[in-house]
């Protein structure tokens, strides 16, 4: 039903574009940039942007959606910032910090004088705290397993012991915080500002348990507070006073709508309701129409759309069956054909953006070829391969992109697919059981560096989900983990992939692009590969006028490669 | 009538169990679990959900408990909004809905019920075909597809009102007359039929004869026979109308209670599903008792029994 009422609404706002009379929409000159729907300049530092759906909880230990975490980072703030353009670690609530030559122990260096918005000293026993609590079995956080780079953290968290003196950190004063690691982690400084790795105020925790997030009880030390919340609606953050450094945030107030129909979304944005619609929540058969207008921003986003295949169930097991399905599906049509091209073809694992990573080729279409891997199978022709079914959740999109490649496989290699259709949690547990033959996947990077997607693939990981498992994978990854120097790791880890490329038991399909919407007088956004934008690096422009926007324009085209569109 | 109210609440009972039953077993029944996401959760974490949530006790057991909690209307907290209990999910989105859905029904009948009447009276002539065609349209166009069509001319042409959110007095307009077309039209259906069928009956000739004016003989004689379809006809809208403005709520964001119960059905949310699905059984059955002792306090006809 949504993607009918998508379409409908498409389909008339297309129709009446022209014909509008309100606001930018209006003027036609061809130089001048155009935007999508009303843009006026709030008189007031109140920004107002769509979240998305509904926050399952904004408790930084336990967010692991994004609209939970955008908000989760608004309130908390961890030793280090990302750059809002760079995404590089900045200080947060450390001022400095230094690593020994093995790069397994930190010192962090606390800002003097930290509070948590309700006077409460907040020293370097807090971060230890928070994060021993994330690990505890008892906090049940998903996403335990990013601070698993803490030496001893791993069997802590699974439980295996009970004894958090085994957990390699230690506080010896208020403003000193040391940091012994299970192996050196290079990103570390990336990790750090991540949900998990944020600090939470003990004495509300402890005091009021789950209900602890609750706008009357909740205590942070971000730049901003939670002033107000109304369930399926919206958030409203208001300024910390008490932030380490008040002067650098320059918005009162941010509104966090959580709309989650993308119509809706898009509509509100057009209106002049909202000022930022985040990414996702444009609705795809929008893309094409709104590229022509100059707050519409897309950029290359930190996600790969692939399928996987259940080596357990022959003749997946084959490896030239897997390297045949691989070579037979072309990309480039899904994307350009299906897609709109508002997707990137996509032949790897691990997406685009890693500094220094040296990636091997992706997976490309070669029918001759595919058709040559099945023939070595043993099914020339596509003779004598039992029918196999692709699984998807229930999504037009999935639906048409299986469809497209069922035709690829069927009218290409010979061999007979079907197509299963299952509800959201019904796939996930097919999945998780390997109950399936080809199913659609995705993931999503955590942190700037391609373990966040190869670490998947280990032999036995939970979100490995194929059965396949190839030891000399699992040791490549052991040893990049263990290496210190970062072009040597980065080139491990290439070999892994490369290895997993050629073994198939993943058909990479396209790249996620970030689509949103950004009214001209919003400054302070970039568009980055992690589709992350710290509000406290935003505000409002007042003196943004209609006719300045053709320079503007340029300078952000200049000043912001990422961002500008193509 | 007291004896009447009472048997009726003393049948809600065995009702409520069985549909408690029935959705117990039915959500645990539907593939997957409360804890699946894309990113896998660990074995311990997963253990430990479970054993807080109770799942990990056999399932008689787990029934058992949740009925004596049903009973005293604590569903426990939501698993996929931890720091919320079911209960006060369901006390915030039904206010929301019940406002949505009163403001719809006020519409239905302060629009609906005069354009029946004036339909009626003049029976077959070009404002009855009139009246008539708009309430067919207003029956077929469905809401997914009116509403968009509002905002489109009110919100995004026109800038008159915000095409979304519920802040405000002029947010509520546009999915008010969305989620009470189809009930105007409804209600000026049946206003214009019992209508036709009580100025036909004798006791309004008499009326006429003895010379009362045609408004006292509409408004006064007629109006309260021939609303009796229209009263039967609330019931089942007043429940429809609260717990099927789920397409409503989604296109304009309203933060109702609809919502929750389809995305906790999706997301496996027991808690949730169990709390919300109890909750409009017994809000329909209430509903449905009142319209039948409003029924009998309008026609006295109508016995009670």
């Amino acid at each position: 039903m949504r993607s009918s009422l998508t379409w409908l609404a498409f389909a008339l706002a297309a129709a009446l574009a022209g014909c509008a009379p309100g606001g930018q929409r209006a003027e036609s000159a061809t130089h001048a940039p155009r935007y999508f729907g009303s843009v006026s300049v709030p008189r007031d530092d109140v920004l107002r942007f769509n979240n998305g759906s509904e926050p399952e909880t904004i408790d930084p230990a336990l967010a692991s959606g994004q609209s939970d975490g955008r908000l989760a980072r608004s309130l908390f703030e961890g030793l280090t910032v990302p750059d809002p353009r760079t995404l590089e670690p900045r200080p947060g609530q450390a001022s400095r910090w230094e690593t020994s030559p093995d790069g397994r122990l930190w010192t962090f260096h606390l800002r003097p004088g930290l509070q948590w918005s309700d006077g409460t000293p907040l020293g370097a026993r807090d971060f230890v705290w928070s994060w021993l609590r994330a690990l505890a079995p008892a906090t049940a956080s998903r996403n335990a397993g990013l601070l698993y780079a803490i030496a001893g953290a791993e069997p802590f968290n699974r439980g295996v012991t009970r004894d958090p003196a085994t957990v390699g950190l230690a506080a010896p004063d208020d403003t000193t915080l040391v940091v012994r690691l299970a192996r050196p982690v290079p990103h570390l400084l990336y990790l750090t500002a991540y949900p998990t790795w944020l600090p939470v105020p003990r004495h509300v925790v402890e005091r009021w348990g789950e209900a602890w997030t609750r706008p009357e009880h909740i205590v942070s030390n971000g730049a901003f507070v939670l002033e107000r919340w109304r369930p399926n609606d919206r958030f409203e953050l208001r300024r910390n006073p008490r932030y380490r450094d008040p002067g650098r945030v320059r918005l009162d107030r941010v509104v966090a709508y959580s709309v989650d129909d993308l119509s809706t979304g898009a509509n509100l944005y057009e209106a002049g309701r909202l000022d930022w619609n985040t990414s996702g929540y444009v609705p795809s058969p929008f893309v094409p129409y709104l590229r022509r207008y100059a707050d519409f921003r897309s950029a290359p986003f930190q996600s790969v759309y692939f399928y996987s295949l259940n080596v357990t169930r022959p003749p997946l097991d084959n490896v030239w069956v897997r390297r045949a399905l691989n070579y037979a599906v072309d990309r480039e049509a899904i994307a350009r054909d299906l897609l709109k091209g508002t997707r990137e073809p996509w032949g790897r694992l691990t997406p685009q953006g890693y500094p220094g990573y040296p990636a091997p080729a992706g997976v490309a279409y070669d029918l001759a070829k595919a058709r040559e891997c099945l023939a070595r199978a043993g099914y020339p022709g596509g003779r004598g391969f039992r029918r196999i079914s692709i699984l998807f959740s229930t999504s037009e999109d999935h639906r048409r992109i299986a469809e497209a490649i069922q035709a690829m496989w069927t009218r290409g290699l010979g061999i007979p697919v079907q197509l299963e259709n299952m509800e959201w949690g019904a796939t996930m547990q097919a999945t998780s059981a390997l109950r399936y033959d080809v199913a659609r996947r995705s993931w999503i990077g955590d942190y700037l560096d391609p373990s966040t997607f190869l670490d998947i693939m280990r032999g036995g990981d939970g979100n490995n989900r194929t059965g396949w498992r190839d030891p000399e994978y699992d040791r490549l990854l052991d040893a990049a983990a263990n290496e210190a120097e970062p072009a040597r790791r980065l080139a491990l880890l290439a070999r892994a992939e490369t290895l997993l490329l050629a073994d198939g038991p993943v058909v990479p399909i396209y790249h996620y692009v970030t689509t949103e919407l950004v009214k001209p007088y919003v400054r302070g956004i970039w568009s980055n590969a992690l589709d992350s934008h710290p509000l406290e690096d935003m505000w409002i422009d007042h003196a943004w006028r209609p006719g300045r926007a053709a320079a503007e324009a340029a300078a952000r085209a200049g000043a912001d490669p990422g961002g500008a569109r193509p | 009538m007291i004896r009447y109210i009472a048997r009726r609440l003393l049948f809600f009972v065995p009702t409520l169990w069985a549909i408690a039953t029935l959705t117990f077993f039915l959500v645990r029944l539907a593939p997957g679990g409360p804890f699946n996401a894309e990113r896998a959760i660990p074995e311990a974490a997963r253990a430990q959900l479970a054993r807080k949530y109770g799942l990990d006790r056999p399932l008689g057991e787990q029934y058992v408990t949740f009925l004596g909690r049903a009973a005293r209307l604590d569903f426990g907290p939501s698993y996929e909004f931890p720091a919320r209990p079911v209960r006060e999910i369901i006390a915030q989105g039904f206010r929301v809905s019940a406002e949505l859905g009163g403001w719809a029904l006020l519409v239905a009948l302060l629009a609906g019920v005069p354009l029946g009447i004036v339909a009626a009276l003049r029976h077959n002539r070009a404002t009855d075909t009139a009246v008539m065609g708009l309430a067919l349209a207003g029956v077929s166009v469905p809401n997914f597809v009116l509403g968009p069509l509002l905002v489109l001319v009110f919100s995004l042409t026109l800038y008159w009102l915000p095409p979304a959110l519920w802040e405000g007095a002029p947010s509520r307009v546009l999915p008010v007359l969305t989620l009470s077309a189809a009930y105007v039209a409804y209600v000026a259906r049946l206003t214009r039929a019992g209508m036709l069928e009580v100025l036909r009956q004798d006791f309004v000739r008499t009326a006429r004869a003895k010379g009362l004016p045609e408004r006292l003989v509409v408004l006064k004689h007629a109006l309260r026979l021939g609303l009796l379809p229209v009263v039967s006809y609330l019931g089942p809208a007043a429940a429809a109308v609260i717990t099927g403005s789920l397409v409503v709520e989604q296109v304009f964001a309203v933060p109702g209670l609809g919502r929750y119960l389809v995305n906790g059905a999706y997301n496996r949310d027991y808690t949730l599903v169990m709390g919300v699905v109890l909750f409009y059984a017994g809000l329909l059955m209430t509903l449905n008792l009142l319209v039948d002792v409003a029924y009998a306090w309008l026609d006295p006809r109508v016995e009670l029994g």
